[in-house]
């Protein structure tokens, strides 16, 4: 495929991603950030820190909610955790789930914990193939033209 | 646009915002040393070590071993003056009257970003 059709296919993924509110501002402004301080991979990095991170933490969240015993203290730090990641990478869906979530979690209430979790997973994953899109179609542009970025 | 290079303490556990900052500071211009703290027990170590002030310490508050509020006031305890700036998502009232309570000079929400940070250099006069 050519490289402007990618680069038109990157466009529209991006702007169905803030359409949708998948993504806010802070993302516009991580790529702000790549572009002004010359720091190519600065966009890949973040998300990578973000999806890794989001991954490693769902997990956690879904083992405390299997205890017998929750401990929602621990499970509101861990999403505590989760939204700031979110808010980091500018990931607003994931954001506004976990405040919800954390409602639940001060309300100690393991149904709507287990609610929230399956909502906030789903969110991730779409959010998480979007921005693996995101970041093959980012390869194969450079790869026609390795000065870009 | 230049200005003065500062020293900064960022005291935050979590690797993503760390980076993010990283990127911010740099954004700001000043080619700015940047010390890192993952934890409130190791800032208040390289406060205490450093072999020159820190111009700036951006805080954290949840965070492993020590909490950002108990390392404000433990660097505080030590006679340091150093603008501490808060930064977290906690952001009610009674989040930040904690923090200033214990010592914080300010506060402002995360994530950080050019704007916010320009607020504060402007604010301790370190633009």
């Amino acid at each position: 495929m050519a490289a402007a059709a990618l680069r038109d296919q990157l466009t529209a993924l991006l702007s169905s991603m803030f359409s949708q509110g998948l993504v806010d501002e802070q993302f516009q402004q991580l790529q702000m950030l790549q572009d002004e301080g010359g720091t190519p991979g600065f966009v890949s990095e973040v998300v990578t820190l973000f999806c890794d991170d989001a991954d490693r933490i769902i997990n956690e969240i879904a083992t405390l909610l299997e205890q017998p015993v929750v401990n929602f203290d621990k499970v509101d730090a861990y999403v505590h955790q989760l939204k700031g990641s979110s808010a980091s990478v500018g990931a607003q869906k994931v954001k506004f789930t976990c405040m919800q979530f954390r409602q639940f979690c001060q309300d100690k209430s393991r149904d709507g914990c287990l609610m929230a979790l399956a909502v906030v997973r789903n969110d991730f994953y779409d959010l998480r193939n979007k921005f693996q899109t995101m970041l093959q179609l980012e390869q194969q542009i450079q790869a026609y033209d390795p000065k870009q970025q | 646009m230049a200005r003065k290079m500062i020293r900064v303490l960022l005291v935050e556990d979590e690797e993503i915002n760390r980076v993010v900052a990283r990127a911010v500071l740099k954004a700001a211009g000043g080619g700015d040393v940047v010390d890192e703290a993952e934890n409130g027990e190791v800032a208040v170590q390289r406060v205490r070590d450093a072999a020159a002030p820190y111009d700036l310490v951006l805080m954290d508050k949840q965070m492993p071993v020590m909490d950002g509020h108990e390392a404000t006031r433990r660097i505080r305890g030590m006679g340091v003056t150093t603008p501490i700036v808060a930064v977290s998502s906690d952001g009610l009232p009674a989040d930040v009257d904690a923090f200033i309570t214990a010592g914080a000079d300010d506060f402002t929400s995360k994530p950080l970003s050019k704007e916010k940070l320009g607020v504060i250099l402007a604010k301790f006069r370190l633009a």
